[in-house]
């Protein structure tokens, strides 16, 4: 063996344990890449699951502010909720859709979705100061119109609507709304039965047989339609919303910075009855 | 996208967030109606039940959320500072989600304010995982890496890790 192929056979020696040494090295990186990799694809899942849980709990927690089921009508529940309506629209005259004095120099144009928990708010939240303060002192009165929203079936929508309207043709409307506004349940459950719009009729203290019969007045319904028109007309397609304006004058949009705070309805309301 | 690129792009969106929310966070406080170009859906949305969480209005939620955020792109580089993004990310993404399906759902109506930090979240937290998952590039590259090799191929997910926990052998 000459000591050039002596060299040659060192240099094939070492590009070899090079070689093994490189492939040894490519194997373990791709080894810990691979650990590396899924250890971080397992805490992405924890985070995950974790998250997912927590919106879950919120929206279970959240629940939507409003009761789970229907009062039943001469439970000492309803009794009390009854008694409260009466207290807040009691003496207060009522025609149809309207609470208040025909006469009143300011109307106020109250769209709403019984269905809908923000309406639930306002009528919880704002609408007693506002009664108290301008409807019972004969300077306003209030219109409730119809605006699908929240009910997602529109033959609910409908029935829950003109159920109300009905009670209205006894001058009980707005007992009806004040009661189905306290006992709402999570929206679209299914709530809205027979029995719960009967329940709120008897707690509004309808006759009854009338109020089954007038929800059959297809002039109710119509009522329905012609408030969606007129929604529509004013741009809104959120409950609620409401118009305001002076009697008999044109109505423009009541814009309003809290629903349970009627500071802002009252320096509209004010303005109008002043000028 | 370079790390120190994707890492400013997240900065520079969580500040924006960090905005939104310090504005929402006032109004709250302030009891005034917020600026919205669709009437009355972001005083709607603002003063609903569902803009507080056990008491705790959501855009303080959200406030502090974005400092988060930022506390942790501001830490050192790092596997516990990418994950800590990631996490507060999807945290946040997450509660947008909820607090959009409450818009949508239960309000109905749309506060651009609100929407506008769900899709800062949604962003900041698509990218932050990905930043996550591949790891930092920039030390796992052959082109910052001591052998310095041409043509070699990219350096595969999770040798970043390799390169910051363990000091390379001598050849």
């Amino acid at each position: 063996m000459t000591p050039v192929d002596s060299d040659e056979q060192d240099l094939t020696r070492k590009e070899r344990r090079e070689q093994a040494r490189a492939q040894r090295k490519a194997v373990e990186q791709a080894e810990l890449a691979s650990a590396t990799r899924r250890t971080r694809l397992r805490q992405l899942g924890i985070v995950v699951v974790i998250v997912v849980l927590a919106v879950v709990v919120i929206l279970i927690a959240s629940g939507g502010g409003s009761s789970k089921k229907a009062v039943t009508a001469g439970t000492p529940t309803a009794t009390k909720m009854v008694n409260e309506v009466n207290t807040r629209i009691g003496g207060i005259p009522q025609s149809g859709d309207t609470l208040g004095n025909a006469s009143a120099p300011v109307t106020l144009q109250y769209f709403g979705d019984l269905q809908c928990p923000v309406c639930r708010e306002f009528t919880l939240g704002a609408l007693p100061s506002i009664i108290q303060t301008w409807v019972r002192t004969g300077k306003l009165k209030i219109e409730y119109l119809s605006l699908e929203t929240a009910t997602h079936e529109p033959e609910v929508f409908k029935t829950q609507q003109v159920a109300a309207l009905a009670a209205g043709k006894q001058a009980k409307m707005w007992n009806f709304l004040e009661l189905f506004y306290r006992q709402q349940g999570e929206e679209n459950s299914g709530y809205v039965t027979e029995s719960f719009l009967q329940g709120l009729a008897a707690q509004s203290g309808v006759n009854l047989s009338q109020w089954t019969s007038d929800r059959n007045d297809s002039a109710l319904a119509k009522q329905v339609v012609n408030d969606a028109e007129a929604a529509s007309n004013a741009g809104f397609n959120g409950t609620p919303s409401f118009l305001i304006g002076k009697r008999g004058g044109k109505l423009s949009r009541l814009e309003y910075s809290s629903l349970t705070d009627p500071t802002s309805f009252n320096e509209a309301i004010e303005k109008l009855a002043k000028s | 996208m370079s790390s120190r690129a994707l890492r400013i792009t997240l900065l520079a969106l969580a500040v924006i967030g960090l905005g939104v929310a310090s504005y929402l966070t006032y109004v709250h406080y302030a009891g005034i109606k917020p600026a919205c170009t669709a009437g009355e859906s972001c005083a709607k949305v603002q003063t609903s039940v569902y803009s507080t969480l056990a008491g705790v209005p959501v855009a303080l939620i959200g406030l502090i959320g974005y400092i988060a955020i930022i506390g942790s792109l501001l830490a050192p580089e790092g596997e516990n500072a990418r994950l800590a993004t990631m996490a507060f990310t999807l945290v946040g993404f997450g509660f947008s989600a909820y607090l959009t399906y409450r818009e949508l759902f239960s309000i109905h109506a749309i506060c651009e304010w609100c929407a506008s930090s769900a899709v800062i979240m949604t962003v900041l937290a698509g990218l932050s995982t990905w930043r996550f998952l591949r790891g930092d590039t920039e030390r796992a590259s052959p082109g910052s890496a001591p052998s310095g090799g041409h043509g070699e191929p990219a350096a595969p997910l999770g040798s970043a890790l390799l390169s910051t926990s363990v000091h390379p052998k001598r050849p």
